[in-house]
């Protein structure tokens, strides 16, 4: 559905973009990692040929550059931060309609898809940081295209308002879109993403599952287990018999250390060396540390 | 091109600028202003062969000479920066729309709300004249809003390519008063100061004048209103006496022509050619 093939992107001499080739599938759901300034913004424009760049884009075997007009057609794209003309959101729609061809019926369904109904009379301006992505998924929807492309898409949002869009893009894409997107939080990546590519000075250097992102970079979770005062000591003397990495005392719990995909083990050792555990927290892996561990260990 | 697109980005904009404040307000002033002239341009009598319908045009000619390039050069010069500097052209271009349609449709969409309060002065200060009496040729006052609809095209252009190599809406404002300082203001100091230090004769500060599109404005519009092109000084003088009163208005006619297509195609090829990207 996207082909992405040997495209390089300079700005005078950083290089953005460095040979990256990617094939997303129809209706995969691909999502793009790393720190600030490692090219997935960049990536992203190019494929929406706001950027000249070297190498070639397909957007259902249809070049960007050659046959532009058909190729952006066949995406509906969500930035990080949409910024609207100051009319109505049923103008805005209308506006952006028209160009796509799509009718006023479709504009009014999506009112309703989106949640907008009841705001379609306000300015853009009036809107909600939540409407406004919501209005800008809606466009990114009016001519049904079957790419969805989004850019940090929740990144300014709360956390209703990113449980809500990130839904509604759920939704979609269970229903064959192919998505493409951004983000700076790992349970995005696990809700949405069938595959992670993880960017790093404009270079792709990890492409793996989301289930097994943490498991193949070596994470570890982190989980505080509360255990009475009198069996700590026994609590930690199991732990470290059966082999649990940085098992420390921590007030009145045990710190243990896990590899992702084991956060059952230490209870089940210590249920049967018949430790009472009162309560537990589980500490998981965010993307700043998942960032942090590949660009420290370079995978 | 599809004349869809062109036709939606005219609309957008052509609405944008009938609801923008400053708009609404310099349409005010100007209509304000051309039934204020009216009224003192019909109090007397012929002065300088100019009565009726021919003294109010060409009282009006200093108000356009004012106003009309001053909104036209800003409004093109904030045209494209200011969506650069907010992102909404990169959104904009993120659908299927090309750089051409967004820029033709912007320029038309700008271009007739400025024809709009010109025709809304003009047409006002015309209704006042006929309402009077209407003496004078109507012919020499139509041809006086034809000139200062082209002369907003002018300044419309000059004002495209400003906004083309700006990324921000500031810079582009800032550049823009420059150049209607140095086109209105400084145009006529330049030419006097410039004809005193090099010692210039008559020919040469007519191509001079010609370098200015609000100078070919003065002298065209002069020249359809006065059957006395005399009163243009020496330089109409040698103008009319060298290509013939119709000769040197087909002349600057298509020098304002030449001031409005060259600066837009200009602007053209930059925003669609040179300059690809839009981050």
């Amino acid at each position: 559905m996207i082909k992405v093939a040997d495209v390089t992107k300079k700005f005078g001499n950083v290089l953005a973009v460095d040979s990256v080739t990617q094939n997303i599938k129809e209706g995969e759901a691909v999502a793009l990692i790393g720190a600030n300034g490692a090219g997935k913004s960049t990536l992203i424009k190019c494929i929406l040929g706001l950027l000249d760049y070297k190498g070639t884009i397909e957007i259902q075997n249809h070049d960007i550059k050659e046959n532009s007009k058909f190729s952006k057609s066949l995406i509906g794209y969500v930035p990080q931060d949409p910024l609207f003309y100051d009319m109505k959101t049923v103008n805005i729609l209308d506006f952006f309609g028209s160009i796509r061809g799509v009718d006023k019926k479709r504009i009014n369904d999506l009112l309703n898809v989106v949640g907008l109904e009841d705001h379609k009379n306000k300015l853009s301006s009036e809107l909600s940081g939540g409407m406004r992505q919501r209005l800008s998924f809606a466009i990114g929807l009016l001519s049904d295209p079957p790419v969805l492309i989004l850019d940090e898409p929740t990144s300014n949002l709360d956390a209703n308002a990113r449980g809500d869009f990130l839904n509604l893009v759920k939704e979609h894409k269970d229903q064959g879109k192919t998505v493409l997107f951004s983000s700076h939080r790992l349970d995005e990546v696990y809700w949405l993403a069938d595959r992670v590519l993880f960017m790093k000075s404009g270079r792709v250097i990890l492409d793996e599952k989301p289930e097994n992102l943490a498991t193949s970079l070596g994470m570890k979770v982190k989980i505080n287990l509360i255990i009475p005062e009198g069996r700590i000591g026994d609590a930690i003397s199991i732990l470290n018999r059966e082999g649990f990495g940085s098992v420390s005392r921590n007030g009145s719990g045990v710190y243990v250390e896990v590899a992702e995909g084991k956060k059952l083990a230490p209870l089940e050792k210590l249920i049967q060396g018949h430790i009472p555990i009162t309560d537990f927290t589980v500490q998981e892996s965010s993307m700043e540390t998942v960032i942090k561990h590949i660009e420290e260990n370079g995978n | 091109m599809e004349t869809k697109n062109v036709f939606l980005i005219m609309r957008k904009e052509a609405g944008e600028s009938l609801r923008n404040r400053w708009f609404i307000l310099y349409t005010f002033c100007f209509s304000a202003l051309a039934l204020l002239v009216l009224l003192f341009s019909t109090m007397g009598g012929e002065i300088a062969g100019y009565s009726g319908f021919g003294r109010t045009a060409a009282s009006l000619i200093n108000l356009v000479l004012l106003f009309i390039p001053l909104i036209a050069i800003i409004t093109g010069g904030i045209s494209i920066s200011q969506e650069r500097e907010n992102g909404t052209l990169p959104y904009l271009l993120s659908h299927p729309i090309n750089k051409n349609e967004i820029f033709v449709g912007k320029f038309l969409g700008i271009l007739i709300t400025i024809w709009f309060s010109i025709l809304l002065g003009f047409g006002l200060a015309g209704l006042g004249v006929a309402i009077r009496g209407g003496e004078g040729e109507i012919s020499g006052y139509l041809l006086t809003v034809l000139l200062s609809a082209l002369l907003a095209a002018c300044f419309l252009s000059i004002g495209f390519l400003v906004s083309v190599y700006s990324a921000k809406a500031s810079k582009a404002i800032g550049i823009s008063v420059f150049l209607w300082l140095l086109f209105i203001i400084l145009g006529d100091l330049g030419i006097m100061g410039t004809t005193v230090a090099m010692d210039l004769g008559i020919k040469q500060v007519f191509v001079l004048a010609l370098l200015n599109p609000a100078e070919v404005f003065k002298i065209a519009s002069v020249l359809v209103l006065s059957p006395r092109f005399e009163i243009l000084g020496p330089v109409g003088v040698y103008a009319v006496r060298t290509f013939g009163q119709q000769g040197v208005f087909y002349l600057l006619f298509s020098i304002m022509i030449l001031w409005a297509l060259v600066p837009f195609g200009y602007a053209y090829l930059v925003f669609t050619r040179f300059r690809k990207e839009e981050k």
